[in-house]
């Protein structure tokens, strides 16, 4: 472990706090200062997630920027923050969609200052379970980064908001319910007194039964986040409900949060459970990659298309856990990092030709790419992307996952490679029909994105472009953690 | 006799006194005994910490002054304290018997303070009848006859029922292993736990604790109860009386030792039966009071969960959770009595547009709601992770299960309090709430509590194991 000079991890949780406390004492009504403040404070963490990701020194490997101190000592809680190559990737795809996030909502002018202070707790949250190697904060980061969802999407989000997000937090805590008892289970289990991971792990007190049992309810906890059939119905409907911005955070950061857990808390703590539920997290995978995959055919809004092609991308996320193997841990932790920077540009893009048609119903658009060219183009790069055209990001994650896939269950790779063709059609059938076809004069008067508000949808495209042409800048960073930590399986 | 044992007693003792004379002054001057009471109620709450390190027995040892009872002395003594603070408007009782209402309030956390600290049934029994009284009249106290006679007639009639079968109970336990101290009976019982007539006593005695905290069954008074009484008086009986029904609870459970399997599996199934029964028909109210009176009941379910693990550990929890309990509950109340102004019952609806009309007042609502719910990172999320970690230690991985879903169910109904009061309009524009300074800072006060005890529990977490500890 290398202990950090300065608490850059703590940093960028300061930042997101001393943002949401000038944000509660800012005046209602200087609704341009919150959103300078908001950019100011979510830049900062940008900032600081992109120096992480650089200064991690990938020939050393292990845990770095260590910051540890205990909390609760009676019960072994530990505040225990580290960059390892897992998390590194999350928490600079947490910052690019923090950031782009704020920006996409540029135009919000509708209780401004509470939402940017429940966007700020929610990413606050976030950041906090990405760094974070102790159960205990593990756990309330999760809670804390659901809570604010509620408000966020029944406030300020759009159609049939209230139902998508009372649906929304009922299922996501229904998998803390699961989630919490099995914590307490291991802790009690182990006998250590400590919630610390690192230490959990080497021990290695669990048994194999218990292991098999604590996995099984992470994997359907965490999993209900991270959208695996059959407990995927809240994600579309909260992702059309949500306002763009908190879909941006919500499909691209907050689903990610539950693969992330099964990794870290799951697969970390419970290898064996792991290895021994590897057949239903591969069954229900695929099942979710080709699911998601039809049913995105058949949706008439635009949003819908985009929440089914998550469940479907975060099927592949699942199906590279479910390898047990090096390359299904960096397929899926990549796969995570890119999907969450396509579906971020998704939801900007369709944010901005929502706020100027106020329709998502892609029959009432059409011909888009000629009134709003550079919208449009957003948009078909991020559809491109999801269909895992090579060169963007998405491509490398779905690549290797593939491959991993193909050695370890054959049938199961196979499906998927085919619903990917599947999804291919419905993206470029979504594609036509909003982008390209007859104009719908209606809209013939609306105006094309302007600098100011491509910002945010630009650096998106850009991280896309970037690591689609050197995917090794985030491959090498993983196999830092995921090779020593498959050697150290027994 | 060592009476400085005895002081906060003496002191609540003499407060009601001052309550009584002022009772036979002519005119009625609300201002006059709003004043008095609060500062009675905040040197009694100065004089309850004074004493929080006395320790020694009273009263031919029927009488135990130790950190337990102490500690919840100085939670009964601040519960009253945060009551009065919300009586400055008090519009529900009759100007005229105001002094009677402190009296009664008063007087009720002096029997609760005999409560905690009783060391022999006869005084638990006594005690506890006292501050019942109290109660039954506080709650008939109500303007409104029609509402509070009613509620006050089904709490006495409830009332005496249990504790008729308490006393029964109480003489089973006596007829089966003839003793009456505390004491006594945690060297006596452990032993003979294994008899029916005692499981059956002891569970009967309990039976008038498991009233005062509404567990199911003895929880059909609850809603009727808040509904019927003033919002004040209702905040009484869902913060300080809970708080001293779970001390009480926790010193005759600890009495068994490491108790019975049997006393342990009727515990388990109240307490899941209690969570259920009062998560499920919380969703269908739409009277807030009655709402709470429900959660409470759920609450009570968790609290069980935490007693029945029947350890140090697990008492320490309880004792967290009380105080946990004490601040959300309480700040709930606040909501409720400066909302409805005029003393009226207060409706989910009428909460619509809080966040307009007061900001900081929805967002102390939205702290003790999700403190309520169990969402980190409040006290009320600390509190259920401890009670389930100490029921885990004894091998519950079940009933935590079942808990934790509860939690889930109970989540729908504390959301929907949030829609009233962030997302719906209010049917006529409505002037912003006209709340004096000292109940900003107050709500100011709790919020910070309520997170901050969530985020650094660790002084009260030792409190409460050192409390928890002088129980064996």
């Amino acid at each position: 472990m290398v202990y950090a000079d300065f608490p850059y991890l703590s940093a960028i949780l300061l930042s997101c706090i001393a943002g949401l406390l000038i944000i509660l004492f800012t005046p209602e009504d200087r609704r341009a200062l919150i959103k300078w403040i908001s950019a100011v404070f979510s830049g900062i963490t940008l900032v600081l997630a992109v120096y992480l990701f650089v200064a991690y020194d990938k020939s050393l490997g292990g845990l770095q920027f260590v910051e540890k101190v205990p909390w609760v000592e009676s019960l072994g809680i530990t505040y225990f923050n580290a960059a390892d190559g897992f998390n590194l990737p999350m928490l600079l795809l947490t910052g690019i969609v923090f950031f782009t996030g704020v920006l996409t909502m540029w135009e919000l002018e509708n209780r401004v200052k509470e939402f940017y202070a429940f966007y700020f707790v929610m990413v606050l949250a976030v950041f906090g379970l990405f760094m974070s190697l102790d159960l205990f904060f593990i756990f309330i980061w999760y809670d804390v980064s659901l809570f604010p969802m509620y408000l966020l999407i029944a406030v300020w989000g759009t159609t049939r908001k209230e139902y998508g997000a009372m649906k929304l937090t009922l299922y996501l805590l229904a998998g803390s319910a699961l989630v919490l008892p099995a914590i307490v289970y291991l802790f009690v289990q182990s006998g250590l007194n400590t919630f610390d991971i690192t230490l959990l792990m080497e021990a290695g007190t669990f048994t194999p039964y218990q292991q098999k049992f604590a996995f099984f309810l992470f994997y359907i906890g965490f999993g209900i986040l991270a959208g695996i059939w059959p407990f995927h119905t809240w994600s579309p409907v909260g992702h059309v409900a949500a306002p763009h911005a908190v879909s941006m955070v919500h499909a691209g950061v907050l689903m990610k949060i539950g693969g992330f857990a099964i990794l870290r808390v799951g697969i970390f703590l419970c290898p064996e459970g792991w290895q021994h539920w590897a057949w239903l997290m591969a069954t229900l995978a695929t099942i979710g990659i080709v699911y998601g995959a039809f049913v995105g055919l058949s949706q008439k809004d635009l949003k819908y298309v985009i929440g089914y092609s998550s469940v479907s991308h975060m099927g592949i996320v699942g199906l590279g856990l479910s390898t047990v193997s090096v390359d299904g841990l960096n397929g899926a932790v990549f796969q995570m990092f890119a999907h969450g920077v396509m579906t971020a540009l998704f939801f900007s893009a369709v944010g901005y030709i929502y706020d100027r048609t106020h329709t998502k119903v892609i029959a009432e658009l059409g011909g888009l790419s000629r009134i709003m060219p550079v919208a449009s183009t957003y948009f078909i790069v991020a559809a491109m992307a999801s269909m895992g055209i090579p060169c963007l990001a998405s491509f490398w994650g779905e690549l290797v996952v593939f491959i991993a896939a193909f050695k370890t269950y054959p049938l199961g790779g196979a499906l998927a490679v085919c619903a990917l063709v599947v999804s291919a059609l419905f993206m470029l059938r979504v594609v036509q029909r909003t982008f390209y076809g007859p104009k719908n004069d209606k809209f013939a008067h609306l105006a094309d994105v302007p600098f100011g508000l491509g910002i945010p949808r630009m650096i998106l495209l850009a991280t896309l472009l970037l690591f689609g042409l050197f995917p090794a800048l985030i491959f090498d960073m993983i196999e830092t953690a995921s090779i020593p930590f498959f050697n150290g399986l027994p | 006799m060592k009476w400085f044992l005895f002081y906060p007693e003496l002191y609540y003792f003499a407060g009601g006194m001052a309550f009584v004379g002022l009772s036979l002054v002519k005119r009625a001057n609300p201002r006059r005994d709003y004043f008095t009471a609060m500062v009675l109620a905040a040197l009694g709450l100065l004089v309850c910490l004074a004493n929080v390190h006395q320790e020694g027995v009273l009263f031919f040892e029927t009488y135990r002054v130790d950190l337990f009872s102490q500690v919840f002395k100085v939670m009964l003594a601040m519960g009253l304290f945060l009551i009065i603070c919300l009586c400055s408007e008090l519009k529900a009782i009759g100007e005229k018997h105001h002094p009677e209402f402190y009296l009664l309030l008063f007087v009720c956390t002096l029997a609760m303070m005999l409560l905690v600290s009783g060391a022999h049934l006869l005084t638990i029994y006594v005690a506890l009848e006292l501050s019942s009284y109290s109660l039954y009249v506080l709650v008939a106290l109500r303007k409104d006859r029609r509402l509070g006679l009613e509620a006050g007639l089904k709490y006495f009639l409830v009332g005496i029922l249990v504790s008729a079968v308490m006393i029964f109970g109480v003489a089973l336990l006596y007829s089966a292993t003839g003793v009456t101290y505390v004491t006594d009976m945690m060297r006596a019982l452990p032993a003979a736990l294994d008899s029916p007539l005692v499981v059956v006593g002891l569970l009967l005695t309990l039976c008038g604790f498991f009233f005062k905290l509404a567990v199911f069954p003895f929880h059909f008074w609850a809603p009727d109860v808040y509904q019927g009484a003033a919002n004040q008086a209702t905040a009484y009986i869902a913060t300080a009386s809970k708080v001293a029904a779970i001390a009480i609870l926790i010193r005759m459970v600890a009495v068994t030792g490491d108790g019975s399997v049997y006393m342990a599996h009727v515990l388990v199934v109240l307490s899941i039966v209690s969570m259920t029964v009062g998560n499920l028909a919380a969703i269908v109210q739409k009277d807030l009071k009655r709402l709470l009176a429900y959660s409470t009941v759920a609450h009570a379910g968790y609290v069980l969960i935490g007693i029945l693990a029947m350890s140090t550990f697990g008492y320490s929890t309880v004792i967290f959770y009380a105080m946990a309990l004490l601040a959300m509950k309480f700040t709930a109340f606040l909501v409720v009595v400066k909302v409805a102004d005029d003393g009226r019952n207060l409706q989910l609806s009428h909460l619509a547009g809080l966040h307009r009309r007061s900001p900081l007042l929805a967002l102390a609502l939205m702290v003790a709601v999700f403190s309520l719910a169990g969402i980190p990172p409040t006290v009320g999320f600390t509190g259920k992770f401890l009670v389930f970690a100490a029921a885990m230690q004894k091998g519950y991985f079940t009933l935590v299960l079942i808990a934790m879903i509860n939690v889930v169910i109970s989540l729908y109904y504390y959301l929907l309090i949030l829609k009233a009061a962030y997302l719906e309009a209010p049917a006529e524009e409505l002037p912003p709430l006209n709340i004096s300074p000292q109940i900003k800072i107050l709500a100011g006060v709790l919020i910070i509590v309520m997170v901050v005890a969530g985020i650094f529990p660790t002084y009260l977490i030792e409190l409460a194991s050192a409390a928890a500890a002088v129980l064996q």
